[in-house]
């Protein structure tokens, strides 16, 4: 009886009797469904998979390190050496998310839980060989014992995650991820990640010229976002060719390697400021909303002096006094963005709060915290959806326009700098420096536009007879 | 007869600020109700009985709400004066809540298992799988076919009438003490209000649980309760058993009430209605808050100046009325009726011409 209920539980009814369209589905998953049965909102998510796809495996599909090399009898892997741990992470974290939203066999807590042990895992393997190099650079800058103490806690805090998240997790499906990885981990521990210091791109281009290679399989675009190629003579401004499809930029790097390079930092702006700010107007709404009266009061002052701040000045004056740091801007745009979010919350919990379902919560003694973000906040999230998709569109062109104004990043691409490189020498107009990361932004911003716009008629009352 | 009871209210008083000054809707409300008995309050609508409910469970939304002075009392220990920590640990586990509106007491997004469970996890402390184990047995118990099915569904799956009866599984999943009943009925179809009615019936009995039931249907007080409050403008105007009350009434608002009921067999053409509205909780009349309506005693001085308490009038007997027999010489108190349950003879109605009973959903 009881495994029997167990098994249930974890499959969230995915084995329930019945036709399959006939089985419940939660909400937010019926208005997601809802919204992609337009095309339009179809072809924004297959452009933001397309993106996402780019990010997560930027690294093997442009680098200039070929995959396997055998030079001289002996046989290397350049490319796996130079990642870095993320390079690792994403991919795994990527590939145990797809699989765990396909199949639904397990729970939401357990699926994310399953998720950050595996990439803790992957996390931990990948770090313990640059573990050195990065206390070297935090001791620069926090000194050798806060390097230190940073270090400790750090590998403290991975073991915890892979101690203690099985404890959560089905115990099939920790043996079917952690046979899965189990290979990878072998090839970590045989192969360590460790990204040279100074990665000498030309090597492998001298190798060829000298006819030392007998065997090299590369990535399909064979460029490194900074593999400047100046080098090899006059390689600035080529206009698109075979070898460069989408040109060169001054320095002589690959613009197409740029290009995809440039995706993680449009998504992971976008996710993370948006996301920082919803979670501040998740909770500033939601006590506004929930206890109203004085609380509501001071908030909507507090909502009002947010408002207030123009965004990009405050980032332009942030880079101006404090340098370029792109968590930092995030978490301004994070701070100053959450205003929508709250007034959104705190309407729904207005309303919500006299609703019969939460006055039976509370009668059956759960507490605040159940009934707020249990009881309450499902029922009171879908407007955010809708916010979350433009707002992360909105984050995507702020950072933009400051690496456009040349106050973004300068050692990592990021499309809107690379809009600012299409000005050439004496204010000449490289067309396909401008063009393709012109059109990346404006079909990103777009796709995220057509997708919040479905969401929007998905859960409009008025549509749902 | 049990003698001690388990709980009682005594002089609540409660008051809301709005922003045209202070209304107390509830105004020196007392009451007990003993281990399990049916408690039956009526009255008409804003005579402050869900306020009253809902002051038992700490539920008045504060502010504007404010508990301006009494006690509430269970099994002794005033629940006012309990932290809102305390209060999570009665709410559920000792007095359970039912609603009137079915279609919106379950949260549309979690199954009905899931809601079940929650409170079943948190109040038994046990694990998930043996919270859904009890969610099951409670929804059998309430006579849900193929409960375990059932578990997994969404509440837009089922009917008011099958909700109604997943909350009463949900409220008695942790065998509460006092289960109160706010109009649980009102929004059902009549013949499935008899259903429920009945559910609840056999469940208190095998239970022995305490039931408050706030209605204003006086056919279900007829069959359903043991003792009997009659409220009106935030007081208990008389409190008296079942049988009493209505073979008995002893104030003239009571006499009113059952006058305006609709009887089998009735030669009149017309309802007798209680003559005026009910008074708004912003200015009460002074003295009795009953008399300018009071078909009785219209014009007497003592209604229009001084304001009646709640004294035994006879045995299991308790009236607000000057004029109620006895009255003058009894003192203030509150009522206690510890009574045992029997069948009330001729106030037996089908339940079907209740007045307010309301357009039953689809």
């Amino acid at each position: 009886m009881s495994n029997i209920v167990t098994e249930r539980l974890l499959s969230r009814g995915a084995d329930l009797p019945g036709p399959k369209h006939l089985r419940p589905r939660g909400f937010v998953a019926l208005v997601m469904g809802r919204a992609m049965v337009r095309w339009s909102a179809r072809i924004g998510a297959i452009w933001i998979l397309l993106v996402a796809f780019c990010a997560i495996f930027a690294p093997f599909l442009a680098n200039s390190a070929p995959f396997i090399l055998k030079s001289e009898g002996k046989l290397s892997f350049p490319l796996f050496g130079s990642l870095h741990p993320i390079d690792l992470i994403l991919p795994v974290g990527a590939m145990v998310g797809t699989i765990l939203l396909i199949r639904r066999r397990i729970g939401f807590s357990s699926s994310l839980a399953l998720l950050l042990w595996a990439c803790a895992l992957t996390g931990a393997a990948a770090c313990w060989p640059s573990s050195a190099d990065y206390l070297q650079q935090m001791s620069s800058l926090v000194g050798p014992a806060g390097g230190m103490g940073l270090l400790i806690g750090f590998w403290i805090l991975l073991a915890a995650i892979v101690i203690l998240f099985p404890l959560l997790i089905p115990r099939k499906a920790i043996l079917i991820t952690g046979g899965c990885l189990l290979p990878l981990l072998i090839w970590l521990l045989i192969f360590p990640v460790r990204p040279p210091k100074t990665i000498v791109y030309e090597q492998y281009r001298d190798l060829a010229r000298a006819g030392n290679i007998q065997f090299a399989l590369y990535a399909p675009l064979p460029f490194s976002p900074s593999d400047r190629l100046r080098d090899l003579g006059d390689a600035s401004f080529l206009s698109p060719s075979r070898i460069h499809p989408m040109g060169t930029e001054y320095a002589g790097a690959d613009v197409c390697s740029r290009m995809i390079h440039a995706c993680r930092i449009a998504l992971a702006i976008g996710l993370i400021s948006t996301g920082i700010a919803r979670l501040i107007g998740v909770l500033v709404g939601g006590m506004m909303g929930y206890f109203a009266g004085k609380t509501d009061i001071f908030g909507m002052r507090l909502i009002e002096i947010f408002e207030a701040i123009p965004t990009l000045f405050l980032l332009i004056t942030f880079v101006a006094f404090y340098g370029r740091n792109l968590y930092a801007m995030m978490v301004i745009i994070g701070i100053t963005g959450w205003t929508s979010t709250a007034r959104f919350i705190r309407a729904e919990f207005l309303k919500l709060r006299k609703q019969d379902f939460v006055q039976a919560a509370i009668a059956s003694g759960l507490p605040l915290r159940r009934v707020l973000f249990g009881h309450m906040l499902p029922n009171g999230i879908t407007p955010v959806l809708v916010t979350t998709s433009f707002g992360i569109a909105a984050a995507i062109l702020y950072e933009s326009t400051l690496s456009f104004l040349g106050l973004g990043l300068i050692d990592q691409p990021s499309w809107g700098q690379m809009l600012n490189q299409a000005r050439g020498v004496g204010a000449s107009f490289i067309w396909w420096i401008a063009i393709y990361p012109g059109l990346a932004i404006f079909l990103t911003v777009l796709a995220y536009n057509l997708i919040g716009e479905a969401l929007r008629d998905a859960i409009d009352p008025h549509l749902n007879r | 007869m049990p003698e001690k009871p388990l709980l009682e209210i005594d002089r609540l008083a409660i008051g809301f600020d709005t922003p045209r000054g202070a209304i107390v809707p509830v105004r020196g409300v007392s009451m007990s109700i003993f281990p399990g008995q049916t408690m039956a309050v009526v009255g008409e609508s804003g005579c402050g009985k869900s306020v009253t409910a809902l002051s038992i469970l700490g539920l008045v939304p504060r502010p504007p709400g404010r508990v301006l002075g009494g006690r509430i009392l269970l099994e002794g220990q005033d629940l006012l004066g309990y932290s809102e920590k305390q209060m999570q640990r009665v709410r559920g586990r000792r007095i359970a809540m039912i609603f009137q509106e079915p279609m919106t007491s379950l949260n549309p997004v979690y199954t009905i298992g899931e809601q079940i469970a929650e409170a079943v996890a948190l109040h038994q402390e046990v694990g998930r799988a043996k919270a859904y184990e009890v969610a099951e047995e409670a929804l059998r118990d309430v006579g849900i076919a193929d409960p375990h099915r059932r578990l997994f569904e969404y509440p837009h799956q089922m009917s008011g009438g099958m909700r109604q009866r997943v909350m009463i599984a949900m409220a008695l999943s942790c065998r509460p003490q006092l289960l109160i009943a706010d109009e649980p009925t009102t929004a059902l179809d009549v013949t499935i209000q008899a259903q429920i009615l009945e559910l609840l019936q056999r469940l208190q009995r095998q239970r022995g649980m305490a039931i408050l039931l706030i209605t204003h249907d006086l056919g279900v007080v007829a069959e359903n309760a043991d003792v009997v409050a009659v409220m009106y403008a935030g007081r208990v105007v008389e409190c008296a058993t079942v049988e009493q009350l209505f073979e008995h009434p002893r104030h003239p608002y009571t006499r009113g009430l059952l006058r305006s009921v609709p009887r089998l067999g009735s030669a009149a053409g017309r309802l007798e209605t209680i003559e005026g509205t009910v008074p708004n909780p912003g200015n009460f009349p002074a003295g009795c808050a009953f008399h300018p309506r009071c078909p009785d005693m219209k014009g007497d001085r003592v209604c229009a100046t001084v304001d009646p308490t709640l004294r035994q009038v006879g045995q299991n007997h308790w009236s607000a009325c000057h004029h109620a027999d006895g009255y003058a010489e009894a003192p203030e108190s509150t009522p206690r009726i510890g009574h045992l349950r029997t069948v009330p003879m001729d106030w037996v109605t089908d339940g079907t011409e209740t007045p307010a009973a309301k357009e039953p959903k689809a």
